[in-house]
């Protein structure tokens, strides 16, 4: 029992350790900028820019896809159902409830957490073992100036873009099930706009920036806690991942106790 | 800052388990190399200078300073002003060799591009890696990657030079070559710069380039005449 109790406790104390690591460590980024060097900005948003570049432009076709087949599909049959029992004026609730303030943020968040989070994690853990960090710092370049703080940055812009991109080509993805089951492109306007509430479009953006920021702390504190060893690589990634995936999750679950 | 000590190490101890502590320095103009197997802790001598690594014991001095006890971003400064190459070159993988030459001067000089465009294209003919500027580190080879490592280190023309295991990988004429690059010439009093050179091995022909030499091993740290 007192064995028991104990791996308990542990786990709870590895668990509270982490989340307090990473709340310094987010601090600790989003107050760097006051010491980066004046000549450092220009770099910085040089590699910012490469992170958009990476992160966001190129997600863009892969989010454009599953959006535009989970919004026609849901909304295709959406549309069959409740035209049954003659409620088509909810379609534009569960556009706006589910789609644009649920599943878009959630959606394009994971994608972005498994296709750049672990890239990120990599990267850093490679720094690592490469001694690229510790050549960087004995040249006097904070790695958290040059590397963290442009990918930190470019996941909070590159989550935000692509949840934009979501939500539009969802809404037009939804225009086109409902058009093809008879509904006019005025009524279904005329229908999302009037479920659309200003409070929707807040949240969308408070998620954009949350989730952002979780993929943007998370990978990069992994992949900067990882070994020395090639081997660590792939278990920082493994964490990086992880880590997203459990952290939008619970903030989503947030978000919904918090909005409601 | 020139009439100070460049470096100074004052008992050193490494770790816990070092059998001896290292105290010596490297004088103005002078070149210094210091010797060690892998237990002698030798490799983590350059990271104590520079504040990256604490000592168990003891202090390192660059210029009177101890990088260990000044914050960051003053530590971060003063380190622009020593030139540093790690063990294994610490290059970028994901740059190019120039931009990897450029990176200190971008970051922490008030250069114009095209004045560090200028600058770096200088000292990478110097080095002779000209040629390789739009390379990335694993497309050329160890020696290419260790003349641009040493080409980033020069970068600012520091008076101190800290080199890790600096010719492990290259042929000895390439080693002479970078040494004699690295010191900066002739002065009156000796070399232009002051060189630290850490590493386990120290081929014979490049102690003609050396002016004190030191072996740290079997528990002991002394002066190899």
């Amino acid at each position: 029992m007192i064995a028991l109790i104990s791996r308990i406790g542990n786990a709870v104390t590895r668990w509270v350790s982490l989340v307090g690591a990473l709340a310094l460590f987010f601090f600790r980024i989003v107050t760097c900028w006051r010491t980066l060097p004046g000549a450092g900005r220009r770099v910085v948003r040089r590699v910012l820019k490469d992170q958009i570049w990476f992160t966001a432009l190129q997600a863009v076709p892969l989010i454009v896809v599953l959006s535009a087949i989970l919004s026609f599909l849901v909304i295709s049959q959406t549309i069959q159902e409740l035209g049954r029992i003659g409620a088509t004026e909810l379609i534009g609730v569960i556009i706006v409830v589910a789609i644009v303030r649920e599943l878009g943020p959630l959606l394009t968040a994971l994608i972005v957490a498994g296709r750049s989070g672990t890239a990120m994690a990599a990267e850093l853990a490679t720094n690592r073992v490469m001694g690229e960090l510790k050549a960087l710092e004995g040249m006097g370049i904070d790695p958290l100036h040059y590397i963290v703080l442009p990918r930190f940055g470019g996941a909070i812009v590159s989550v935000f873009v692509l949840i934009v991109v979501f939500d539009l080509v969802a809404v037009t993805s939804g225009l086109v099930a409902a058009v093809s089951s008879g509904m006019s492109v005025e009524r279904y306007f005329e229908i999302v706009m009037r479920s659309l509430t200003f409070r929707d479009s807040w949240l969308t953006v408070a998620k954009g920036i949350t989730f952002g920021a979780v993929i943007g702390v998370v990978p990069l504190y992994q992949g900067l806690a990882a070994g020395g060893a090639s081997t660590d690589v792939p278990v920082a990634s493994s964490r990086a991942v992880v880590g997203s995936i459990v952290a939008i999750f619970l903030l989503s679950v947030l978000f919904v106790a918090v909005s409601l | 800052m020139s009439s100070k000590l460049p470096l100074r190490f004052i008992d050193v101890k490494v770790d816990a388990t070092a059998q001896f502590s290292y105290s010596f320095d490297v004088p103005p103009h002078r070149c210094v190399a210091v010797a060690g197997d892998g237990k002698s802790g030798v490799d983590k001598l350059g990271e104590i200078a520079l504040g990256l690594t604490r000592p168990v014991d003891g202090t390192a001095l660059i210029y009177d300073e101890d990088l260990s006890m000044m914050n960051d971003s003053a530590a971060l400064a003063f380190r622009r002003r020593v030139g540093y190459l790690p063990a294994n070159d610490g290059l970028m993988q994901n740059l190019p060799l120039g931009s990897n030459i450029a990176l200190p001067l971008r970051f922490g000089s008030a250069y114009t591009e095209s004045e560090i465009n200028g600058r770096v294209g200088v000292i990478m003919a110097a080095l002779r890696v000209g040629d390789y500027a739009g390379k990335r580190p694993p497309q050329v080879s160890e020696e290419i990657r260790r003349r641009a490592a040493v080409a980033r280190a020069l970068a600012f023309d520091p008076k101190l030079v800290i080199l890790e295991q600096p010719f492990d990988g290259i042929t000895t004429r390439c080693a002479l070559e970078l040494l004699q690059i690295v010191r900066g010439g002739e002065v009156s009093d000796g070399s232009r710069r002051s060189v630290l050179i850490l590493g386990q091995y120290l081929p014979d022909q490049v102690t003609t380039l050396v002016d004190l030499k030191y072996r740290a091993t079997k528990g002991e740290f002394k002066v190899e005449p």
